[in-house]
């Protein structure tokens, strides 16, 4: 005992310890249940496409604060940084990853980037996440893949809390409590996170990551009428402050700005299943959610700016799960959604903007035989303001023996164009008065203007503005599962995502007097190749690691074909312009070639210990020489490693102390990586005050 | 604030000579490289926080240059046949239609420097016609350059030649090289002071063909 205290204490001074928890999450059995892949419960053994699972432990182990925390040390995702902390996947925008919670999508997004920063994970189940299109099943965004976040439901009657206190008085205080009585269940769950926030700029005031306090709150009702009926009423209101201090140096003289930022978030879900019979299961959903974000920016001298965004999203969906034999199974769905949004980006904040789009999903899965899946689906989307959306899937799992596999999907998925796309009216009067339209807008404003002679010249593309279409993607996905004993598993997936009709802005008209008027059209092309492959070995019962990696080739056919006729040039070491050569371009910008990670864990009794690496190889920022595309002679960011450690203690009478430290090798870089802080520190305290098992 | 005008025009003369087929007109022409014009440079920053204020500004003054006999022309020559192109901040004119008296004018050519052997017959040259119509287009990505928001700086576009017609209807070709001084483009990394202080110094080399023909 005295010798585990002073290992736990010695991990905590020198972090030499390394280790961590149960081996079950580490390898995993096959039984564990997800839903994200086909909306139905399935053992994740026998699902068609790649799927991972994070359990709650490995979250509470790596002693995660916020969704991007735990998804950032996952194989083949990486975190980007503008407009708060978007994932790239399969080496997709972070525009085209959908992010549910209980299967309801999240909406409020900034730049196409929903900020995970916004999510807690103090009460996740498990985050499931599945890579390919997956719009055949849930529509637009589903284009590079899900991410699910399975929100904790205890059956048990239950109240504990966790208080963690890090480095920049960052503080994070969750309490979870159940209730079961009879038919019917509750569950609270309250959140408060707080930070003083950094800047690793030196001499700014301004900090990369600003002073924030968010209180999230969720509440889950639900009522047993039967065994064959449950109503379940669902709510979550999160509620954030960002305070930001900027000051200018403007030659000698400094000027004060102060930000403040508020943003909400709510959701709220009804549910009602109903078991018609053995083999028909009715599910009825009604979801709405609203986004609000208010900024408010005052100068020391001048007029204060404000900008106002609202989004609202209702939608009623009806599922029927049919299970015709055993063999096959059948999954039928239609829903019918409505999205407004107003803003101060708009023509008037006051000026709702609204879409409606109906849908309709049919999902079929077939098992010829114990060791053969095929699942096929498609969906449909109707939008009132561009054209349709027709999503199909084709999947199909063969397992050769008990120890390999071969999974194999081919999807295609699409991100619908978003308000902004359609919508956005801005004119900048600091530069030079050109004006960014949506293009409902554009076309609206242009033709007004045209008719009044204010239009001195419309290019080409105003003419293809009437013919916005929806992004789409068509994925590829061949997995290996091998698993030679039960301790080791090796997956490897091979990913192919082409991508057409990209949304870019194109100049459209001339104003008289020279200002230009940019819109959005489908200009661009891009597509994502690349393997990613995990190992996982439990080596006894107190060690295990895992290893991942990805390997990722991005490009723009249209940008290959220009190089290859010659249109592109970079400059030699003169300075004088010369051809660029298909081997010096490098693809699209902000993604790695090379992303590993690696997690060793040692765990004994109630103690463990982990150490986490991840490894991210360098990436192009900017197009230095000019050409508009990214090649060697670009800036790139140096490829780092940033190294986290945790270890912790679950004591019998329901007291649980952990302590990390992230970046324990302080790496950081001012100008690539604002958000990430040099090395840091936290200490957890929590304690399961009452947890009674009920039948 | 005055404008160091007396830009040192440094003839790097790199062996260039269009190669010829015997025959026809035999031409050489030598590839001149002129470092640091200084081009309407930073003096200011005017008052009051960004959008409105905030703003680098120069003298407003454009910097003349005559081809031909590869020198800066005094402002007061400005509407004379003396110069051929002149330069303020990004915008680069030639002596043509409402900015000057000449004749003149330009046209990008896209390709390289060394290419551009022969202007090409059916080529149009564009004149001046300020604010709406450059002779070489205006703003990022449009004529010469490419602004780099994100670490707000000016690139040249690699592979973009400005075929100019002088003053006195002669041709030359400019490929412009860099728009910092020395030549040298800040790093990114560089802090805003730096970044204002060392833009509007033009680096180019040019080649002027003074028989008249369309040939370098």
């Amino acid at each position: 005992m005295l010798l585990r205290i002073g290992g736990f204490a010695l991990g905590l001074l020198f972090s030499i310890n390394l280790w961590s928890q149960h081996s079950d999450t580490l390898s995993g059995t096959g039984n564990e249940i997800v839903v994200t892949a086909t909306k139905t419960e399935r053992k994740i053994s026998t699902v068609a496409v790649p799927v991972t699972i994070i359990s709650q432990q490995r979250i509470l182990q790596a002693g995660s604060l916020r969704l991007n925390d735990i998804l950032q040390e996952q194989t083949g995702l990486f975190l980007t940084a503008a407009f708060g902390s978007g994932v790239q996947m399969q080496g997709l925008n972070p525009d085209y990853t959908l992010i549910l919670i209980d299967g309801e999508p999240l909406i409020g997004r900034t730049g196409g980037v929903l900020d995970l920063k916004r999510i807690t994970v103090g009460n996740i189940k498990q985050i499931e996440i599945v890579k390919g299109p997956s719009s055949s099943l849930y529509g637009s965004e589903a284009m590079a893949g899900v991410i699910n976040i399975i929100t904790d439901k205890p059956k048990a009657n239950a109240l504990k809390f966790s208080l963690r206190y890090g480095s920049f008085n960052t503080a994070d205080l969750s309490l979870n409590g159940s209730i079961r009585k009879n038919n019917f269940t509750y569950q609270g769950f309250g959140n408060l996170y707080r930070t003083d926030g950094f800047s690793i700029r030196p001499n700014s005031s301004e900090r990369a990551i600003a002073p924030i306090e968010r209180f999230t709150q969720q509440h889950n009702i639900s009522y047993r009428f039967s065994n064959k009926t449950q109503l379940s009423i669902n709510f979550r209101f999160n509620n954030e402050r960002i305070k930001n201090i900027i000051s200018v140096n403007n030659n000698g003289t400094i000027i004060q700005s102060e930000g403040l930022e508020k943003n909400k978030d709510l959701n709220t879900t009804i549910q009602l299943s109903h078991r018609l019979s053995e083999k028909i299961t009715n599910n009825t959903r009604i979801y709405a959610t609203e986004f609000s974000a208010d900024q408010e920016l005052l100068t020391s001298n001048g007029t204060p700016y404000t900008d106002f965004f609202k989004q609202r999203f209702a939608r009623a969906e009806n599922q029927t799960d049919f299970t015709l034999n055993k063999k096959l199974s059948l999954t039928t769905g239609a829903g019918y959604i409505i999205e407004t949004a107003n803003s101060t980006r708009y023509d008037k904040s006051s000026n709702t903007k609204t879409n409606r789009i109906g849908y309709a999903f049919i999902h079929s899965e077939w098992k010829p035989s114990d060791a053969f899946t095929i699942v096929a689906g498609a969906r449909y989307d109707d939008n009132e303001l561009f054209a349709a959306a027709f999503s199909p899937k084709l999947a199909f799992q063969y397992k050769f023996n008990p120890k390999f596999s071969l999974k194999a999907s081919i999807g295609r998925g699409f991100k619908a164009p978003d308000f902004r796309q359609l919508y956005l009216n801005f004119t900048n009067t600091a530069a030079g008065s050109y004006s960014v339209l949506g293009t409902v807008e554009a076309q609206k404003i242009i033709s007004e203007l045209n008719r009044i002679g204010q239009i001195s010249s419309l290019e080409n593309d105003y003419y293809r503005l009437s013919e916005l279409k929806p992004e789409f993607s068509t994925g590829i996905n061949i997995g290996l599962n091998y698993t030679p004993i039960t301790a080791l598993s090796i997956t490897a997936n091979i990913f192919s995502n082409k991508i057409e009709n990209l949304i870019d802005s194109r100049l459209v008209a001339y104003r008289i007097g020279g200002a230009q008027i940019f819109s959005y059209l489908n200009v661009k092309n891009a597509f994502t190749r690349g393997v990613e492959t995990d190992l996982k070995y439990t080596i006894n019962k107190k060690w295990g690691f895992a290893v991942g990696y990805q390997f990722l080739i991005t490009g723009d056919k249209d940008e290959i074909n220009r190089i290859k006729n010659g249109q592109v040039f970079t400059r030699d070491g003169n300075g004088f312009s010369s051809k660029l050569k298909r081997s010096e371009y490098v693809g699209l910008a902000n993604r790695s070639k090379h992303m590993a990670n690696f997690r060793i864990q040692y765990e004994v009794e109630k103690y463990f210990a982990n150490l986490r690496l991840i490894y991210r190889s360098k990436w192009a920022v900017s197009d230095k020489d000019g050409n508009g595309l990214f090649n060697t002679n670009d800036v790139f960011a140096d490829g780092f490693m940033q190294a986290n450690m945790a270890t912790g203690k679950n004591f019998t009478n329901g007291i649980r102390l952990q302590a990390g430290c992230d970046n324990i090798f302080n790496y950081t870089d001012v100008l690539n990586l604002p958000n990430l802080p040099g090395r840091t520190f936290y200490f957890t305290f929590a304690y399961s005050i009452l947890n009674t098992k009920t039948k | 604030m005055k404008k160091a005008i007396g830009v040192i025009g440094f003839m790097a003369v790199l062996a260039a000579c269009s190669k010829d087929d015997k025959g026809t007109g035999f031409t050489t022409v030598e590839t001149i490289t002129v470092k640091d014009l200084a081009a309407d440079t930073i003096i200011g920053i005017t008052p009051g926080a960004p959008p409105t204020g905030g703003m680098p500004f120069g003298a407003g003054k454009y910097s003349f240059y005559s081809l031909e006999k590869n020198q800066m022309v005094a402002s007061s020559d400005s509407a004379s046949n003396k110069w051929d192109i002149a330069f303020r901040g990004t915008s680069i004119i030639t002596n043509s239609g409402n900015r000057g008296p000449a004749a003149g004018g330009a046209f990008v050519f896209i390709g390289l420097f060394n290419d551009l052997k022969t202007i090409p017959k059916d080529s149009s040259f564009r004149v001046e016609n300020a604010p709406t119509a450059f002779a070489i287009p205006s703003g990022s990505n449009r004529g010469w350059y490419i602004y780099d928001g994100l670490n707000n700086l000016i690139n040249p576009i690699p592979g973009r030649v400005l075929v100019i017609r002088t003053a006195t209807g002669k041709y030359a070709k400019v490929e412009i090289l860099n728009y910092y001084k020395g030549g040298i483009t800040p790093a990114a990394s560089a802090s805003d002071a730096v970044k204002t202080n060392s833009q509007r110094y033009y680096t180019f080399r040019y080649s002027y063909q003074s028989n008249g023909s369309t040939t370098f």
